[in-house]
């Protein structure tokens, strides 16, 4: 059974050696192959689940092998200054990995509208898959810088070869950004292993909150401050957090609408598992005592991703402000310390990550057809496309939080535990229930309602293949919106051992 | 016989570098620039093999070193004079000042 | 059939699911799906409303989510208000779906009219049907997105676009507060459920200051949703979509939920007299305040609309002066004739196709069907003797005066004169006079008159389940068993109240009498035209401009205000340290000239320096 995670990580290898072997010129083809790739990944998550499903243990599935040995002081401690090869998934992990496969399956299907080099692309996405697949199962934080970097190189090159007219611009901005985030993780993650002597996230966890294990170095109360600060400085230009959330606008507008696709649904989403998983997992202690700070600027996030959703021209732009403006209720969650607020950060992640990729997933298709995201190009789509109107119309009602839907549960439980440990700042961040639902159908409706444009005529609905992607992800988001046990249930444990952490 | 002092050695050598030394920066000729460096080589061999005689601990390595040495400073000249001689086909020129293409 | 009673809401979402998927095939077939669907829907309410009146309170939960050590559950309760609004709800939403059959006929997307509609009716009824807070603002919102998409119909529409947007929006505003609420009620009493909540209401665990808060939240929902000013201007708007949606949702069922909002949640109210005092106020300032504009208004949508809102500001005033039952009585006969007035100018609209008075008259003789019935209804909204909305604006007047609230109750009085006012001079200018349309008028059809009938007969019926004559089986059937709710089941007041009332509904329609057929007296008797008062009331007191020029402008403001913070602050700031880096970068390039000689001095240079260091430090350096 232990291999079972291995194959998950690296199953899209398969994907990559069948393109490989594939002529460049074959377009038919090479989208199939892709497609194809990103089967298998899918196929384990979902075996995987099945087992969650039938009761057997997760823990089960757990990997160890040796792996790089620095120094040779194995005299002293066989695991000292070792980096292992270790894999692991637990019920949060499991959700994710379940989202990412999932996300990439329909994001290589939605890449028909990619018009060149399809190979190169492919092959990338394949290995952006591989990055995203470890980083939610790596046991280790070196493990977890590797596959990071992964995503971010892949992610870098399909957004600066196969994006839109300032693609390159856009690509630089997010290497930037994002490479002075490794750098800040890389410095914590070497400051940790110098000091401790291993990166593995439990026996960290376990030096850092309960001590008595001899360190190489001492690691002082103000270092873990320092490194915690480090550590959610890190995330939170992935998260993004304002002010740092200039290259992620660029980047949503600027990518190629199936990498958006993964981009707001799983690769900022790596922003916020980094927090939760490291930031309040190792440091629980001092975690507590920046919360206030984190509400606060989920609550600065959340508003003002809101207001500037509300005055933007360019659809996308407007999708990119709603990602900024629903990250801060990740912030807001975690920033309560109540087990309903985190639990309603860990749904956020899960539940912007379907919604996100059902707008983009639409709005791609929309400037496939014509050409265009801006909003006062558009218009009255809802006569010549009534499907398509439909299900953007769904789409943003999932994003405005509409109950029966997975934004609410998220956004509910969020505010219901700030609510509880800082009412007025909630009250505050509460505003931005309202402005969400404003700047939303602000957008939403010029472009569907209203008198239709001459030029649009002739527009194609959507075909059933088409439908079948939203159709997925509306399933999944009105489910748990519905009956929320149904992600509740996995995350569950992993949240009970969140909270003990932080002693609630 | 009395033997040659060490720092005959090591003076030749000195003195042969700083002729190289001076070719190799003042020479507008890109040949003499190269046979310049040739000399510099030829110093440091001369050390080697001065010190693996009169050295602290003479041993036989230095001399082994030298023979490398001289082998690996053929070879750069084959490639140097090779890439001359493109460069001369192209610009027509040897001078050194008119070879700044890697400028930033 | 009472544990049965959590399919009542799903047969019509069934039947929506069903219209959504197979529509396009169905075609105009798809009424019978959405008729047949909510008529299972409505006898079961019935059945269900029949068993309860012998039964307890039935109640069934499952757990939704484990949040913390909390289990939030969901699952349905039937209680003695809600088999009440579930008959009316489904009833209503059944008529107005055969109406619609008639009235929708040749529209295109005519299944998707029906599937609304269930998707609506599912709401409400779940709306209804909720046992706890959090599934009360579940459906809540689902209503409002109903309403959405209903008011949005003709989205083609610039002003019906507006309208949707508008109204969600506005509700949302509402929304917020319930929502609050809801989060501090579950702060304090560590439940959503009612019964837990009022239990721990009653047992002090709340501080009164606290508690009036939580109460002045939950209103400012129900004034949202109801319409109530300050977040009324809405609900006018929303006549942009079909009549009989207006019919259904902003007359009969979604601005009612308001008020049952506030009569679901009265022990809360009941537990704090500044919360009690504020309902009865903003109802009571709304019902003359809406009233007022309603009296100069030319569409006759419009008119209804503003009667509407001012008819829930008198069940608020009902509710707040401690007059549960009242409130919730009014709530039921208001449903009926405002449906059926709505419906019956749904059927004057579909004949004359106008919406201005102005443009009507001498319908009686061509409308033989519909103008008695919209007779009925405009006799019944005004309170003339013998009809429903006689006794339950009666039941109202009485609980304002017995509560010794006399400002609130002449208020009362005064919209009773201005209600019938206005309701008859819409009635005199659309039925009598002669015909200003060249539009040849004939009946509608029939599937379209029998709701209508069916209504009209409610309409004049549906009083005497609570008389001071007969008995007051309403107020015994909602009081009995719940003991959360200490109000009576009638508040007995003197007896002139009754003739008062009379009084003043019929002089307002002998006014409207005078002004508008014999025109004995000029129109500008009440109000001049062009005075102030007049363009006041046309432009609805200029409230709309109002919420522009204050509320719009200060959110554009604050947006074009992050925009700059965006633009220079961190865009600066960004400017500054990309810029810092490229002229350190280009100065460092300078440096590399491509003259290779000139590298080798520097090497030999810095060489040099270092074996100076070196000679004069006379080794390492420490």
């Amino acid at each position: 059974m232990t291999f079972l995670l291995s194959v998950l990580v690296f199953s899209p290898i398969l994907g990559i050696l069948l393109l490989l072997l594939t002529s460049k010129q074959h377009e038919s083809n090479l989208k199939m192959f892709g497609f194809i790739g990103t089967v298998p990944p899918l196929l384990v998550s979902l075996i995987l689940y099945q087992y969650y499903a039938s009761g057997a243990s997760l823990a089960d599935f757990t990997i160890k092998n040796n792996w790089i040995r620095f120094g040779n002081l194995s005299q002293y401690d066989a695991k000292l200054f070792t980096v292992d090869y270790e894999l692991a998934i637990d019920g949060f992990s499991l959700v994710l990995v379940l989202m990412t496969a999932l996300l990439t399956s329909l994001a290589a299907f939605a890449s028909h509208s990619i018009k060149k080099e399809w190979k190169g692309y492919f092959v990338l996405l394949l290995f952006l898959e591989i990055g995203m697949l470890g980083v939610f199962t790596a046991q280790n934080l070196v493990l977890f810088f590797l596959f990071f970097e992964l995503t971010l190189i892949s992610a870098f090159f399909l957004v600066g070869k196969w994006g839109f007219a300032e693609k390159e611009k856009a690509a630089y901005s997010f290497l930037l950004y994002n490479g002075i985030g490794s750098a800040i993780l890389l410095i914590v993650i070497m400051i940790l292993f110098a000091r401790a002597g291993t990166t593995n996230i439990q026996a960290l966890t376990h030096i850092i909150t309960i001590g008595g294990v001899p360190t190489i170095a001492p690691i002082s109360a103000t270092m873990k401050y320092a490194l915690l600060v480090g550590l959610v400085a890190a995330f939170a230009i992935k998260l993004p957090i304002f002010p740092m959330h200039r290259w992620m606008v660029m980047v949503h507008v600027e990518a190629p609408t199936p990498i958006v696709m993964l981009h707001a649904g799983v690769l900022l989403k790596i922003g916020a598992y980094g927090m939760i998983r490291f930031g309040m997992g190792i440091f629980p202690e001092q975690f507590k005592s920046v919360a206030i700070y984190l509400a606060v600027l989920g609550v600065i996030n959340f508003l003002y991703g809101a207001f500037m959703a509300f005055i933007q021209t360019d659809f996308k732009r407007v999708l990119a402000y709603s990602s900024i403006s629903h990250m801060g209720v990740v912030l807001i969650g975690l920033g309560s310390l109540q087990a309903a607020g985190v639990q309603g950060a860990v749904f956020q992640v899960v539940s912007h990550g379907l919604i996100a990729a059902l707008l983009f997933y639409l709005v791609g298709i929309i400037q496939e057809k014509t050409d265009t995201s801006l909003i006062s190009d558009l218009g009255g789509l809802a006569k010549t496309v009534p499907r398509l109107s439909g299900w953007l119309l769904a789409g943003s009602f999932a994003s405005l939080g509409l109950p029966g839907m997975s934004g609410f549960v998220s956004e509910f439980l969020a505010f219901l535990g700030l609510f509880k440990s800082e009412p007025w700042l909630a009250a505050i961040g509460s505003i931005g229930i309202v402005m969400t639902a404003v700047y939303m159908l602000r957008a939403v409706l010029d472009i569907t309602f209203g008198k239709e444009k001459e030029k649009y005529e002739h527009l194609t609905d959507l075909n059933w293949l088409q439908q079948i992607p939203a159709g997925i992800l509306l399933l999944l988001i009105v489910s748990i919106g519905v009956y929320p046990s149904l992600l509740g249930e996995p995350l569950q444990r992993t949240l009970d051992a969140i909270m003990i952490g932080i002693g609630r | 016989m009395t033997e040659v002092p060490l720092s005959a050695y090591l003076v030749l050598a000195l003195v042969l570098f700083c002729i190289g030394l001076y070719g190799a920066l003042t020479k507008r000729n890109t040949v003499i620039v190269l046979i310049s460096i040739e000399l510099m080589l030829n110093a440091a061999n001369i050390n080697f093999v001065a010190f693996s005689r009169l050295g602290v601990t003479p041993s036989i390595t230095g001399q082994v070193f030298s023979l490398f040495s001289i082998t690996i400073a053929a070879a750069e000249a084959a490639v140097g004079l090779a890439i001359l001689m493109a460069l001369y086909r192209r610009k027509k020129t040897v001078n050194i000042d008119e070879m700044d293409t890697l400028k930033h | 059939m009472m544990e049965n009673a959590w399919l009542i809401p799903l047969i019509p979402l069934f039947s929506s699911v069903i219209l959504l998927i197979f529509g396009k095939q169905l075609r105009e077939s798809a009424a019978y799906i959405g008729i047949l669907a909510v008529l299972v829907s409505f006898i079961c309410s019935v059945i269900v409303l029949v068993e309860r009146i012998d039964a307890p309170t039935y109640k069934q939960e499952i757990v939704w989510l484990v949040t913390g050590e909390v289990n939030i559950t969901a699952g349905f309760e039937v209680t003695a208000l809600n088999t009440l609004l579930l008959v009316m709800v489904s009833l209503v939403s059944c008529l107005v779906q055969i109406y619609s059959k008639g009235y929708m006929e040749g529209e295109k997307r005519f299944s998707i009219f029906y599937t609304y509609l269930g998707f609506f009716t599912f709401a409400m009824l779940g709306l209804v049907l909720s046992p706890n807070l959090l599934q009360l603002y579940f459906f809540w919102e689902l209503v409002g997105l109903g309403s959405f998409l209903l008011i949005g119909f003709y989205f083609y529409k610039k002003e019906a676009k507006e309208a949707a947007k508008k109204a969600f929006i506005m509700t949302r505003i509402g929304d917020l507060g319930l929502l609050i609420a809801i989060i501090l009620l579950f702060w304090k009493t560590g439940s959503f459920d009612f019964q837990e909540i009022f239990s721990s209401i009653g047992a002090g665990e709340i501080s009164g200051g606290m508690l009036t808060l939580i109460a002045l939240l939950l209103f400012a929902g129900a004034v949202g949703k109801s319409g109530q000013f300050p977040l009324h201007s809405w609900l006018p708007d929303a006549m942009e979509g079909p009549t009989p949606v207006s019919a259904l949702i902003h007359a009969a069922t979604m601005v009612a939920a308001g008020v049952y909002l506030v009569a679901v949640t009265f022990p809360i109210f009941s537990a704090s007299s500044t919360a009690m005092e504020t309902v009865a106020v903003i109802g009571g300032f709304t019902a003359i305040f809406a009233a007022s504009i309603a009296l100069v208004q030319k569409d006759i949508k419009r008119i209804l609309a503003y009667s509407t809102i001012s008819q829930l500001g008198y069940m608020m005033l009902a509710l707040g002066t401690a007059g549960y039952t009242a409130g919730i009585f009014h709530l039921l006969t208001h449903a009926f004739f405002k449906a059926l007035l709505f419906l019956a100018a749904g059927s004057i609209i579909h004949a004359i196709h106008t919406q201005d008075i102005y443009k009507m008259g001498g319908l009686w003789k061509k409308m033989r069907l519909t103008s008695p019935l919209f007779l009925i209804g405009a006799l019944s909204i005004s309170g003339v003797p013998l009809l429903s909305g006689f006794f339950s604006k009666d039941e109202i007047l009485v609980s304002a005066w017995v509560n010794g609230n006399f400002l609130l109750f002449w208020i009362a009085m005064i919209t009773a004169f201005l209600t019938s006012f206005y309701v008859f001079r819409l009635f005199f200018l659309i039925f009598t006079g002669q015909p200003k349309t060249e539009v040849v008028s004939k009946e509608s059809p029939f599937s379209m008159v029998l709701p209508m009938g069916i209504l009209g007969i409610l309409a004049v019926c549906s009083g005497y389940i609570q008389t001071p004559w007969f008995g007051s089986y309403l107020g015994e059937f909602l009081v009995k068993g719940n003991k959360f709710l200490l109000v009576p089941a009638h508040s007995e007041g003197p007896a002139w109240i009754m003739a008062a009332a009379a009084v003043f509904s019929l002089s307002g329609i002998l006014l409207a009498y005078l002004i508008y057929v014999k025109q004995t007296i000029s129109r500008n008797f009440l109000i001049k035209e062009g005075s102030f008062i007049n363009t006041t009331l046309i432009n609805k007191y200029f409230i709309d401009e109002t919420y522009y020029f204050t509320v719009g402008k200060t959110v554009k403001g604050l947006a074009l205000f992050c925009s700059y913070i965006e633009r220079f602050v961190i865009g600066g700031f960004e400017w500054a340290v990309t810029g810092t880096i490229r002229s350190l970068g280009s100065a460092g390039a300078r440096l590399q000239s491509g003259q290779v000689q000139v590298y080798g001095v520097a090497v030999f240079a810095g060489l040099a320096v270092l074996v100076i260091i070196y000679a004069l430090t006379g080794g390492l350096i420490r």
